[in-house]
C-alpha cells in the first residue's frame, strides 16, 4: 500500500523532489500507488511523462528502473541474458567434465535487465516503461503477462516472483493504439501542457537563479509558440532548456535579438524556426512581455 | 462506501457505455476503489479518479467530459449521439467481404480466378472506370487477393535457422559443455521478417470517383492482411478510415466517409489534407519507417506549394513514398497538375492503379520496396 494517505501528502513529497504536477497527475500517481495498478501516461512530447516517474521514485524513496522501448526490443534486452563469454571462459578454465550445466546456468552468469531487476528487487522500485508504443506487439503481450503476475520464468533457474510489487509507469506517444488488454490493466492519464502559472513555477524550480521576470517572459513566449501552427510545439522541457540558456547569457528579460540567437533550443525543426522570424518573432516577443507583465 | 455512491457509479458506467466507451465491470470496480481513497468532497479529485479508471483512450476524454458534466454536475449537456454505428452492430454485418454484398450472384459466378483465361486477361487490363457492374463484381475477389502483399522489415527477434547470420549463443554454450569449451557445433539464428507499417491515404474526391470503389476494396483487404495497416480518406478534409475498413462492408463505409470528407464543389485540398495527416498522425510518428501510399490524381488547385512542403515532411519520416495515380493509365497523361508536380520530387515510386494489372504491380512494389535515400 501507499505510504501516502492523501493526494495532498503525495503532492508535498513530489514538490520536495522539484516536481510540480497538476492535480490530475497527482491524482493519477496517487491512485496508481493506492490501487497497485500500472499507470499509463500519454501526452505530447515534452510534457513531463518521464519526469513524473523519476519524481515519483524520489518522492517514494524508491529506486527508479527504466526500460526504454524500441522497435525490436526483445527478452534479452528487457528481461535477462546469459553472459556467454563468461560461461565459455568458465568451461575452458575448469577441467574437462567438471562443469555441470546447472552451474553454468546459475545466477552468477545471469545478466539482469530492467524487468528482472524490478521484479527481483528487495528495495521499493518505480519501474518506468518508456515509450511502450515503440516496442512491437509481441513484446507488449509479453509485458502484459509480467504486469499481471509480477513473475518471470527463466527456464534454467525457475520462476522468480516479486516480493513487493513495483510501482509501474508506462508512457506512450500514441504512435499506435496499445492493446486493449494492456489498457484494461492500467489506469490512464492524459497530460496536457501546464497552465502558464504552473509553467513559471516549474521554470523557477528547475533553473536556479533565474529572475522572476525572465521565467515569466520565457514561459509566456513558449505559450505563444504553442499557439502557432508548428511541426513540433515546444514542451516544458524546451522551456526549461531555453530559460537555462538565457539565464547563462545573463539575461533578465527577453528581447527579439536574444530570442533569435537562442531559438534553436526551443524549436527543433528548421521549418519551425523559419516560420518564427522577423516581424512574427518581434510580435511574439511583445505579446509575451505584455502577458508576463500582467 | 455508501450504497448511493456505488449505484451512482454503476449507472454512470452504463451511461458511458451508451455513448460508446468500453466500460467493463473491472473498470467500474477500479472506479469504486479509486473513489474510496480520494476526498469525495473535492470535485476535481472525483473527476480525475473516475476519468483515470474509466477512460483508456485520449479520444474518449471528450465524451467522458460531457457525460460527467451531464451526470454529476447536471449540466444541460446531452452526450452526443454518435454518428458512427456502434461497433457491436458493425461486427454483425455480413460474413466475408465477397459474401457481404455480392450475394447469391457471386456464388453462381464461382471463383473469379477460375474464369476463362481470356476473359480474365481482358479484365486485367480494363480501366476500372469503364467496367460494367457485372465485370466489376468479377474482379473484386482478385483485388482482395492482390492486396495481401505487405512490405516486410527485419524484426530484432530471431529464430533458430542453420543458415542464419548470428550465432545462437545459448545453444552453443550448452553444446560446448560436452566438448570442453570448444564450440564444435555452431547453431545459428536468423531474423524474422515482420510486416512493415503501411499507411494508405486515399483521395475520394469527385475526380477520383470511378476508381475509389476499386481502391477501397484494395484498402479493405490490406487492412485485413494484418496489424500495422492504417488507411485514411481525404477530399477537402482528412478522415481516418481504418476502423471502418475493419468491418465487413467496406463500400458503404466508403460512402459514409466520402460524405464526411468532401464538400461538393470546393475541390480537393491535397496539401491541407497532407498537412492534417502530418500534424495529427505524423507527429505521433505513425509515418516513421512506414511505407506510405498516396492514391490521388494530384488535382490540387489551391496551393501546390503547400503540397510540396507537406510531401517533404512526409518523405522525411517515411521509409518510402508510393504515389498511385489512376490518370497515369491514360498514355497521354503528363504529371503536370499543379499538386502532382510539386509532389513528384518526394515520391519513390509512381504507379497507375487504374486496372487489375496495375494493382498487381502496386502489390509487387509494396512487397519488395527498398528505402530511397534521396530525400
Amino acid at each position: 500500500m501507499s505510504a501516502f494517505r492523501t493526494i495532498d501528502e503525495l503532492e508535498v513529497a513530489l514538490q520536495a523532489a522539484d516536481y510540480l504536477p497538476d492535480r490530475g497527475l497527482s491524482t493519477a500517481l496517487f491512485l496508481s500507488l493506492a490501487l497497485e495498478k500500472p499507470l499509463l501516461l500519454e501526452g505530447e512530447a515534452g510534457v513531463g511523462k518521464t519526469e513524473a516517474a523519476k519524481s515519483l521514485a524520489i518522492a517514494t524513496g524508491s529506486r527508479l528502473i527504466r526500460l526504454q522501448c524500441y522497435e525490436g526490443l526483445d527478452v534479452a534486452h528487457a528481461v535477462y541474458e546469459w553472459n556467454y563469454p563468461r560461461q565459455l571462459l568458465h568451461i575452458r578454465a575448469a577441467q574437462e567434465g567438471t562443469v555441470s550445466e546447472d552451474e553454468l546456468f546459475g545466477p552468477e552468469f545471469l545478466i539482469r535487465r530492467p524487468l528482472l531487476e524490478a521484479i527481483d528487487s528487495d528495495e521499493p522500485v518505480v519501474l518506468l516503461i518508456d515509450e511502450i508504443d515503440r516496442a512491437d506487439e509481441e513484446f507488449e503481450a509479453f509485458l502484459l503477462e509480467v504486469l499481471s503476475d509480477f513473475q518471470i520464468t527463466i527456464p534454467e533457474l525457475g520462476t522468480i516472483r516479486a516480493r513487493r510489487k513495483p510501482a509501474v509507469i508506462l508512457t506512450s506517444n500514441r504512435t499506435r493504439e496499445l492493446h486493449d488488454a494492456l489498457k484494461r490493466r492500467a489506469l490512464f492519464h492524459w497530460i496536457g501542457h501546464p497552465s502558464i502559472g504552473r509553467e513559471i513555477e516549474i521554470v523557477k524550480i528547475r533553473v536556479p537563479g533565474v529572475s522572476e521576470r525572465l521565467a515569466a517572459e520565457a514561459a509566456a513566449f513558449v505559450r505563444e509558440l504553442r499557439g502557432l501552427d508548428l511541426a513540433k510545439p515546444p514542451g516544458v522541457a524546451e522551456t526549461i532548456d531555453w530559460t537555462m540558456a538565457l539565464n547563462a547569457l545573463g539575461k533578465q528579460e527577453i528581447d527579439a535579438d536574444v530570442v533569435e540567437q537562442t531559438l534553436g533550443s526551443v524549436l527543433k525543426y528548421r521549418e519551425d524556426i523559419e516560420a518564427v522570424r522577423d516581424e512574427t518573432l518581434a510580435q511574439l516577443v511583445d505579446t509575451a512581455r505584455a502577458t508576463a507583465a500582467r | 462506501m455508501a450504497d448511493a455512491v456505488v449505484r451512482h457509479v454503476v449507472t454512470f458506467g452504463r451511461v458511458l457505455r451508451e455513448v460508446g466507451l468500453e466500460v467493463g465491470p473491472g473498470r467500474v470496480a477500479d472506479a469504486l476503489r479509486g473513489l474510496d481513497v480520494v476526498d469525495l468532497t473535492r470535485q476535481e479529485d472525483v473527476y480525475f479518479a473516475l476519468r483515470q479508471t474509466l477512460v483508456a483512450r485520449h479520444d474518449e476524454l471528450d465524451l467522458f467530459d460531457r457525460a460527467f458534466n451531464a451526470w454529476f454536475l447536471r449540466a444541460p449537456v446531452v452526450p452526443p449521439v454518435r454518428t458512427r454505428e456502434l461497433p457491436v452492430e458493425q461486427q454483425k454485418v455480413g460474413e466475408s467481404l465477397s459474401d457481404a454484398s455480392g450475394g447469391g450472384e457471386d456464388e453462381e459466378m464461382g471463383d473469379p480466378l477460375e474464369l476463362g483465361a481470356s476473359g480474365h486477361e481482358l479484365l486485367r487490363d480494363k480501366d476500372f472506370a469503364e467496367m460494367t457492374p457485372d465485370e466489376y463484381r468479377r474482379v473484386r475477389r482478385l483485388i482482395a487477393a492482390i492486396a495481401g502483399s505487405r512490405p516486410l522489415r527485419a524484426s530484432r527477434r530471431r529464430r533458430p535457422d542453420p543458415r542464419g547470420d548470428r550465432l545462437d549463443m545459448r545453444r552453443l554454450i550448452r553444446a560446448s559443455l560436452r566438448t570442453g569449451g570448444d564450440p564444435v557445433d555452431r547453431p545459428y539464428r536468423v531474423r524474422k521478417s515482420v510486416p512493415r507499417k503501411l499507411v494508405v491515404l486515399c483521395d475520394v474526391s469527385g475526380s477520383m470517383d470511378a476508381y475509389a470503389r476499386a481502391l477501397v476494396l484494395f484498402l479493405h483487404a490490406a487492412v485485413g492482411s494484418g496489424p500495422g495497416v492504417e488507411a485514411f480518406a481525404f477530399g477537402t478534409r482528412l478522415s481516418r478510415l481504418t476502423p471502418e475498413l475493419g468491418t465487413r462492408d467496406p463500400e458503404s463505409a466508403l460512402e459514409k466517409c466520402t460524405e464526411a470528407v468532401t464538400d461538393w464543389g470546393s475541390g480537393t485540398r491535397i496539401g491541407a489534407s497532407l498537412k492534417e495527416f502530418n500534424d495529427l498522425y505524423g507527429k505521433r510518428a505513425l509515418s516513421r519507417g512506414a511505407v506510405i501510399v498516396i492514391v490521388s490524381d494530384g488535382w490540387e488547385r489551391q496551393d501546390p506549394e503547400l503540397v510540396g512542403r507537406e510531401m517533404a515532411r512526409l518523405a522525411r519520416a517515411a521509409y518510402a513514398v508510393v504515389w498511385v495515380n489512376p490518370l497515369m493509365g491514360n498514355p497521354e497523361y503528363q504529371p503536370l497538375a499543379g499538386g502532382m508536380r510539386a509532389a513528384l520530387p518526394f515520391i519513390d515510386r509512381f504507379l497507375s492503379g487504374h486496372n487489375l494489372r496495375s494493382l498487381e504491380e502496386l502489390a509487387a512494389v509494396l512487397a519488395g520496396i527498398e528505402r530511397r535515400h534521396a530525400a
